[in-house]
């Protein structure tokens, strides 16, 4: 989206630890304007970054700065620009939607007549217009993370921080909660980090993506560049034993993974189908089934964490 | 059109933070508390002592033989200030025992934390709440009632020599609101129930004047009395206005330790339990 603007947030060589448990490990990366997602397996280290972020940790080493900030030596102006929806429920109890959104806005710096004003909007615009009367507690699950997105845009933030928000949504709301993300992102014009460990959210969602793995960043770039041509892939059924195929395909340098339908074969540089067919011909193995397919988000991220391989 | 095309305005006028960025905490906790008819059922049970005091200040204006039965002198407003402790601790216990334990029970500590706000003003902003209750029933009704005095007996009260009764009055007062306040706030932070941290901090004020009473009466130690709390504010009440009670007969310096020491602990448990991120080692 804005590749020739400056970063929005960046950290160099950054660890955070919890007591003995180091939870990022010398990290560097950034977050372009835009959307980024941030994916990786449960205990990568997504939400420990997220919170750096807002300066509830301190690093033990290595620096971050957002918004040309340091977290840890200006949280107040780092977070006063900063919208976070956290992945566990929150909500003021005994509070109205629109009490607990007019209220967090004030609790931003905005003035509480403007803070009353915008919470209806926001509520609006998230699509609890009609229960932004009712207690939150009341509220559905679905609705609850409603309520939670607004909270984060009620002050319009520069950053919007997104964890893991389709947590326990059944498969319309996710679909809603998305399709209000990806409105904030494209048409808000409004920079977004999705945390998430579910690879659809972000493919449809983000530009960018940052995989992190066990407190490492393991990938990190656009989509488009990382998803891009840079494999030939092709989706294949054989008939019989395809395992010996499978072998002399590695033994080439190429690459393979379960398929939805079959398996999903990367071949290396310079080699197209022919090779399959040859391949197959040679185990004696018949080629049922072969479609050209492109590299997803899963490929890219299977591959980060080292799950190429299965036997 | 999706109901979330409905609109959605950037704001641009970004003003610089307020300096007293807690104020909205308190009002917001103050304005729910206050809703409840029995919390203001009881805030009005505990200012009727100030009433029974200026009658009896009245009584012995206009008839001052009554004088000899009911004394009026600077004594009155550290009986009145001493006997206000049972209503800041029950006060405390159903207005205050929720505010941070509600918060880390349904994660809106995130809420605030996440904000332009410090830890400092979070606790701040959640410490004026029973503050600003316990004062309502302690140096509100005690400047009231020191008002009444002057009005009703002013040969009596408007004398250079009884000028120090103000100042005592909102120390005592001070003393009082913030460490009830301190100790419910400290309580409520230990747990993520509103009704656990209550009974905790019932328990705790209340067992501990029990604890005082067997071992002061039954193996006659006067120390005991450092053990409870109430004990403890009501003889700082005894050195401040010159009262005679024998049971509270101790310098002032020890239950003043006492009491600063159990405030420090509790500034250090909301210190380790008012955090974003709970970190287990």
């Amino acid at each position: 989206m804005a590749e020739d603007q400056a970063p929005l947030v960046e950290f160099q060589d950054l660890s955070v630890s919890y007591g003995l448990v180091q939870a990022l490990a010398g990290i560097s990366g950034q977050f372009p304007a835009g959307a980024t997602g941030l994916l990786g397996p449960n205990g990568a280290g997504k939400t420990t970054l997220l919170k750096t972020l807002l300066g509830f940790l301190d690093p033990d080493r290595g620096r971050m700065t957002a918004f040309g900030l340091d977290p840890t030596r200006e949280p107040l102006e780092v977070r006063r620009r900063l919208g976070y929806m956290p992945e566990q429920d929150c909500h003021l109890p005994g509070m109205s939607a629109s009490s607990f959104v007019a209220f967090a806005g004030e609790l931003s710096g905005l003035p509480r007549s403007e803070a009353i004003s915008r919470a209806h909007e926001v509520l609006y615009y998230v699509g609890l217009g009609e229960a932004r009367y009712r207690n939150v507690e009341t509220y559905s699950t679905g609705m609850k993370q409603r309520a939670k997105l607004a909270q984060a845009l009620v002050h319009d933030p520069d950053l919007l921080l997104l964890d893991e928000p389709t947590n326990g949504l059944d498969p319309k709301g996710r679909e809603e909660m998305l399709a209000l993300i990806q409105d904030v992102a494209s048409r808000r014009q409004m920079s977004l980090i999705l945390c998430s460990h579910l690879l659809r959210d972000v493919e449809r969602v983000c530009e960018n993506v940052i995989v992190l793995n066990q407190g490492q960043v393991a990938r990190s770039g656009s989509i488009r560049e990382l998803t891009g041509p840079r494999r030939q892939v092709y989706d294949v059924r054989f008939k019989g034993d395809a395992g010996a195929v499978l072998t002399d395909l590695k033994d080439l340098g190429g690459d393979w993974r379960e398929g939805e339908d079959g398996v999903r074969l990367f071949l290396p540089d310079g080699k197209g189908p022919e090779t399959i067919f040859r391949l197959a011909k040679e185990c004696g193995v018949q080629v049922r089934h072969l479609r050209p397919g492109a590299e997803t988000l899963e490929d890219v991220f299977l591959a980060a964490l080292g799950h190429e391989i299965q036997d | 059109m999706p109901i979330y095309d409905q609109g959605y305005r950037p704001y641009e006028a970004r003003a610089p933070l307020h300096q007293i960025r807690f104020w909205p905490i308190t009002r917001e906790a103050l304005r729910m508390i206050l809703s409840k008819r029995a919390f203001l059922g009881l805030l009005a049970v505990s200012l009727l002592p100030f009433i029974v005091r200026a009658i009896q200040v009245y009584i012995v204006a206009r008839f001052p033989d009554a004088g000899r039965v009911l004394p009026v002198d600077g004594r009155l407003f550290g009986d009145f200030l001493n006997q206000q402790i049972g209503f800041t601790i029950l006060l405390s216990i159903f207005g205050a025992s929720g505010l941070i334990a509600n918060d880390l029970r349904t994660g809106a500590i995130l809420v605030y934390l996440s904000r332009p706000l410090t830890r400092r003003d979070y606790v701040l902003g959640k410490l004026c709440v029973p503050m600003a209750l316990n004062l309502a029933v302690t140096l509100v009704p005690a400047l009231a009632l020191y008002g009444v005095a002057l009005a009703l007996a002013p040969d009596q009260f408007f004398q250079w020599e009884l000028a120090w009764i103000g100042p005592a009055i909102v120390v005592h007062a001070f003393v009082i609101s913030l460490f009830v306040s301190l100790l419910s706030l400290a309580v409520s932070a230990l747990s993520r129930s509103a009704r656990v941290a209550g009974l905790g901090f019932f328990g705790l004020v209340f067992g501990l004047e029990m604890i005082r009473l067997v071992v002061q009466h039954g193996f006659n130690r006067s120390e005991a009395m450092l053990i409870s709390f109430q004990a403890d504010l009501k003889s700082l009440g005894v050195a401040l206005f010159g009262l005679a009670d024998t049971e509270l007969a101790m310098h002032w310096a020890a239950p003043a330790a006492v009491l600063l020491l159990v405030s420090l602990a509790c500034l250090a448990i909301l210190r380790s339990r008012v955090r974003a991120v709970e970190i287990v080692t």
